[in-house]
């Protein structure tokens, strides 16, 4: 058990290390030119000179990666017109349009996303199980066709179109913004209602016909025969024994969807103008901010493994069936 | 060994999960003497209804964006004449759909709809197809190669495979076209339109495959795990075959099943990540028509004029749902072991 631990987490660090080794490669190695970027439509020669120096950018690839290294593990300074200031690890860079460093910049619009995806995955977990565990109950009846058959519809409607349509059209709910939890719980709860409806609502679908397909296979085990034959009420049956056993895969499945969500709720906050993540992103883009977006691509694949990795461990933990190799 | 990462990857491209899904409909019968699988199922495909009406739904809008050129010289119009009169002083269309607009101008800059409608289905199939065709290839030849030969080759391939299922493939979406532009042109910010356009597509279509091809490879590479100890690989093996041979004479072809049902389940999503993409601002741009262009352009007359934000809405929603329920019908019919 401790030897596959260990074995993953040297894999999901050797995963992180090369994420950063090939977008630095990308970013800073591939002839794009920060340092005419930062210096603006008006430069002269000596600032260029001098940004170029202080980026490192004159420096060969490789120390280039190893400062970038240097500066996620112990943080680097940086002198520029004589000033330096000093980055604190873990260093991204400074942001080249607001000057601030990406860290900063990053870890303000973590709270959002999170505020987000917490909220959108308990309403899609809860109204997808209930709903698929009442679809499981009456397999084969029209409820249950409708069930399905909407279910497929949601899920194959493009996500962006969905969410775009009610930010639209619903607007009895209350204005989206972002409001922190801890200075005021109930406009943070209003604020994000839109884009949590938005969220669970589609990703119910999926999760619908997940607990749907595991609850048939529960409800079809030996154990709910006995537990049936015990005569306990139906609703026991259902709820106690089988969705326990329902759940192992839907959770599991769970699991790794809230990861790839947090890297992936882009379109919810932009079409809901939320400042998280993804928005903190896509604007880099348009301003061709290189570190923030760099920062970006670091600080979400770091997320992904490590949740993945989570996953994993919990899963080995959860299900005894599975055999470590 | 490690179910978790498979699962989400798979569920990620919308491949089949075995017991985790819920296929559309129930298998046909269809009479099975002298026909090879393929064609079993091509006969059940036939006798499934849903399955039809969306195969011609896809005809229909492959159709459309075909013909283009065709249906915007019939109504006599084109993607990019400004038709600056027919809009009121606030850049609103001052005209409904008429003969000349068959579905109005766009508020602000009075391009015709029809023909940016039309044209808009072009980007997305291309896309979408490409896409396909590249990460098929690639996953399919991986795949083989990884299976197949074993050994360090299996090992460096199934390492890039799960680096790159662990990427955040949308962050990359946004931040690969920012650095393939510089390889276009010099200056980055005073890139002309027509290189923009020229290195968004290509970088659409480059970041799509580099994610979309390690999925097929890994279902491939089960795949073939469980073919090569079989007996007529033994056997083609003793009579001395040679393994290319062995590979796309033997293997192949026990493979279509799985690489089609993938394929046809993948197409729909690409049309997505086009659109979303193209919506978020780091897809295709401006000339370029596309229903993701559209959208975006529409939402903020989505009171004002309704019609320009529903039709490149309603087109992309339909033509996805069709192309999604025709996978599921096509995993139906070549793997009736998912039935329900």
């Amino acid at each position: 058990m401790l030897f596959y631990i260990l074995r993953r987490v040297i894999s999901a660090i050797s995963v992180v290390i090369v994420t950063v080794v090939v977008s630095f490669m990308l970013f800073f190695v591939a002839p794009t030119d920060p340092a005419g970027v930062i210096c603006g439509p008006r430069c002269t020669p000596e600032r260029l000179n001098d940004i170029t120096k202080s980026l490192n950018l004159d420096q060969p690839p490789v120390e280039q990666i190893v400062l970038y290294f240097k500066g996620i593990v112990v943080g680097r300074d940086y002198t520029s017109g004589g000033v330096t200031r000093h980055c604190d690890a873990p260093c991204l860079g400074y942001s080249y349009v607001l000057g601030v460093p990406v860290t900063d910049l990053l870890a303000k619009a973590v709270p959002v996303t999170l505020s987000i995806v917490i909220g959108g995955a308990t309403i899609y977990l809860c109204f997808g199980v209930l709903i698929g565990t009442i679809a499981a109950r009456v397999r084969g009846t029209t409820l249950d066709r409708v069930a399905v058959g909407s279910s497929l519809v949601i899920g194959s409607i493009p996500y962006f179109v969905v969410a775009l349509i009610i930010a639209l059209y619903a607007t009895f709910l209350p204005k989206s913004q972002y409001v922190p939890f801890f200075s005021n719980p109930v406009s943070w709860a209003a604020g994000l209602l839109a884009a949590w409806l938005c969220l669970g609502l589609t990703n119910s679908a999926s999760y619908t016909r997940y607990s749907r397909a595991s609850m048939i296979e529960a409800l079809g085990q030996d154990f709910t025969r006995t537990a049936r034959s015990k005569g306990i009420s139906e609703r026991r049956v259902v709820y106690r024994h089988g969705l326990r056993a329902a759940m192992t895969p839907v959770i599991t499945i769970f699991g790794v969807d809230v990861a790839y969500q947090l890297v992936n709720t882009i379109f919810t906050e932009r079409i809901f103008q939320l400042p998280g993540l993804g928005l903190r992103i896509l604007n880099a883009f348009n301003q061709y901010d290189l570190p923030v977006l760099m920062g970006g691509v670091i600080v979400g694949a770091t997320v992904l493994v490590v949740m993945n990795l989570v996953v994993d461990i919990l899963y080995t933990v959860l299900d005894p069936r599975v055999r470590l190799g | 060994m490690e179910p978790l990462i498979e699962e989400a990857a798979l569920d990620r491209t919308g491949a089949p999960l075995d017991a985790m899904t819920a296929p559309t409909g129930s298998v046909k019968k269809v009479d099975t003497r002298h026909k090879s699988p393929t064609q079993i199922a091509l006969a059940r495909l036939r006798k499934d209804k849903l399955a039809m009406i969306c195969l011609t739904i896809f005809l229909f809008f492959l159709a459309i964006a075909i013909f283009a050129p065709l249906l915007t010289k019939l109504e006599g119009q084109d993607t990019t004449t400004l038709h600056q009169d027919l809009l009121d002083e606030y850049g609103f269309p001052t005209i409904g759909a008429t003969s000349d607009h068959w579905f109005g101008i766009e508020p602000r800059l009075g391009r015709d709809l029809f023909a940016r409608f039309v044209y808009g289905a072009r980007p997305s199939l291309i896309v979408a197809v490409s896409v396909t065709l590249i990460t098929a290839f690639v996953g399919v030849v991986m795949g083989l190669l990884s299976g197949f030969i074993g050994g360090w080759v299996d090992r460096v391939i199934s390492w890039i495979i799960d680096f790159v299922l662990s990427l955040p493939y949308l962050l990359f979406a946004i931040a690969v076209p920012a650095v393939i532009l510089t390889l276009f042109s010099d200056d980055a910010s005073t890139a002309d339109t027509s290189e923009v356009t020229k290195a968004r597509f290509v970088s659409l279509i480059l970041v799509l495959s580099f994610f979309g091809w390690a999925p097929l490879a890994r279902l491939i590479r089960g795949e073939v795990l469980s073919l090569r100890e079989r007996e007529f690989i033994a056997a083609a093996k003793v009579l001395g075959v040679p393994t290319r041979k062995v590979l796309f004479k033997e293997l192949l072809p026990n493979l279509v099943a799985p690489i089609i049902i993938s394929t046809s389940l993948a197409l729909p999503t690409y049309i997505v990540a086009e659109a979303g993409l193209t919506f978020l601002g780091v897809g295709l741009v401006e000339p370029t028509p596309s229903w993701g262009l559209t959208i975006a352009n529409a939402t903020t007359y989505y009171r004002a004029d309704p019609l320009y934000l529903w039709l490149p809405v309603l087109a992309i929603s339909i033509l996805v749902l069709a192309l999604s329920l025709l996978g599921d019908s096509i995993r139906d019919a070549f793997d009736p072991r998912t039935r329900r």
